[in-house]
């Protein structure tokens, strides 16, 4: 909708007046073939209803409209009116093209955001500073989040209850596979790919990890202090519970396969391992290289379900 | 919206003091720019002429991209404008509506159409009729409607007389004008119709 013909110093010229708005052209656009020119919003709006041309009919369709003439744009762009906060003091009298950025910055702006300096803080319109009482905003607020805290109280309560009944559900259901499994075959081959399907979606749930020193890998973990942290962050991390004790077990070079069992062998195979796709273990300086991210690892230097390497640093 | 609409009612009723058109009068209604008062004299050498029509003007909170709503309130006898209720059959008024258009040039439009009727695209069956069988008399009804509704100059005495005739027999007078009308001044048959 174009702007208050009042506003503006002087006659405005006819041809920059919206025939639909009987506004100042604002943001103007124009028929193609008859040149009419209108308020991007009025002549929208007016084809919405009507697909043509509101001077003389003629047919014309949203996407048809083209931008006015820059002569026009730059006519109009010259004519000088007053600020839109004029009815609240502002005295600036501005070229149209100017108007826009001033606006922003107009501080006669009513509902322009300023800091209440009294104590609270908050970011209010100027036109309410003069009621404003810090007690009582800030009590509104406090009550409101109160609200909504008791809210997410709630919810997570009845969240909570949902996720246990799923769990239990789950475990459930997954002693009835069990007993499915070992009593038909067809049954074990869909466990089985099911498990598979499992490990696979962990797995692209890590993030990938580089190991900038494969020089610093423990090959004889620690037991009791490393192998159980370790685990413990798989574990929360969603690892599938059928492979989390062989994935442990293969955390030690005992269990490693041939090109990776001793220090000579790891020594030879050396450049082989920037092929390996590792797979971070959250929060420590550990990573995963999983049988399924690796099908295209040499045979003897890969085992199932896959490797965990302990380092003493270099993983990011 | 309501916003643009005022804006032009303002603007449009400004447009239509400062045309000098003086066959033109527009005012608001009880100081709400949705209701309006317009006013148009009949064209010359048409029965209308000499004659003054009111019309009511109904803006709609959707003007300009939805048309106003005009209606004769005035009396006339005219086929393309219902002897009835005073609606208007006029193509901008409905589907050829556009939003460049203004009161001024609506008004100016009926004016117009007060100079050439559609009769074969007609509000008013019977006025239509006898507009196409007997331009004549349907001359000198619309004349005779001028001078009683809209104070234009005196028609023919015959038929004041008739209708005073037909008063005389208890008939209310708007309605002993209409049945006179439509059996062209035969007032046996307009009798007939009224008592039937």
């Amino acid at each position: 909708m174009g702007f208050e013909i009042k506003r503006f110093q002087g006659d405005v010229d006819e041809e920059l007046i919206c025939p639909i708005c009987s506004g100042v052209l604002e943001d103007p656009l124009q028929a193609p073939t008859c040149e009419h020119a209108f308020c991007r919003g009025c002549i929208t709006q007016w084809i919405s209803r009507q697909p043509k041309c509101p001077v003389d009919r003629q047919a014309v369709t949203a996407s048809q409209l083209i931008p006015v003439p820059r002569i026009l744009r730059n006519l109009l762009s010259r004519l000088c009116t007053s600020c839109d906060n004029a009815p609240h003091g502002c005295s600036a009298v501005l070229k149209l093209d100017s108007l826009a950025s001033h606006l922003v910055e107009c501080e006669f702006n009513p509902k322009r955001p300023m800091p209440c300096e009294t104590g609270c803080g908050l970011v209010i319109p100027k036109d309410e500073l003069a009621e404003h009482n810090c007690v009582r905003e800030l009590r509104a607020l406090i009550t409101s989040q109160q609200e909504k805290l008791t809210d997410y109280q709630q919810e997570l309560a009845e969240q909570r209850l949902i996720i246990n009944e799923h769990k239990r559900e789950l475990a459930l259901l997954k002693d009835f596979m069990r007993a499915m499994r070992v009593t038909n075959p067809t049954m074990r081959a869909l466990a089985d790919q099911m498990e598979r399907e499992e490990v696979v979606r962990w797995a692209n749930s890590l993030s990938r990890a580089k190991v900038t020193r494969w020089g610093g890998m423990i090959s004889t973990p620690d037991d009791v202090l490393q192998v159980m942290m370790i685990k413990r962050s798989l574990s929360e991390s969603g690892c599938p519970p059928h492979i989390i004790d062989d994935l442990m077990e293969n955390c030690h070079e005992r269990r490693w396969p041939p090109g990776l069992s001793s220090l000579e062998t790891r020594q030879n195979n050396r450049r082989l391992y920037d092929k390996y796709v590792c797979k971070r273990v959250p929060g420590k300086q550990a990573v995963l290289v999983l049988h399924c991210d690796n099908t295209h690892v040499d045979e003897h230097m890969m085992i199932e379900p896959g490797l965990v390497m302990i380092f003493a640093h270099g993983i990011e | 919206m309501a916003n643009i609409a005022a804006k032009r009612v303002k603007r449009e009723i400004k447009e239509v003091v400062k045309g000098g058109e003086g066959s033109l009068k527009l005012e608001v209604v009880s100081n709400s720019w949705t209701d309006l008062l317009g006013e148009i004299t009949g064209p010359p050498d048409t029965p209308y002429e000499g004659g003054i029509f009111k019309l009511e003007i109904k803006i709609p909170e959707t003007y300009p991209f939805t048309p106003p709503k005009v209606r004769f309130i005035t009396k006339i006898w005219h086929p393309n404008v219902s002897s009835v209720t005073g609606a208007i059959c006029l193509d901008i008024l409905k589907d050829q509506w556009a939003a460049a258009l203004t009161l001024r040039t609506v008004m100016l439009s009926i004016q117009a159409l007060l100079a050439a009727a559609e009769p074969n695209d007609p509000q008013d069956a019977v006025v239509a009729k006898q507009y196409i069988e007997n331009q004549q008399m349907f001359t000198l009804t619309a004349r005779h409607w001028t001078n009683i509704y809209a104070e234009g100059p005196s028609g023919v005495w015959e038929f004041n007389q008739k209708v005073q005739l037909l008063l005389e027999m208890g008939v209310d007078e708007h309605k002993a004008r209409v049945a006179l009308s439509t059996y062209n001044w035969d007032v046996e048959d307009a009798t007939e119709q009224l008592f039937s």
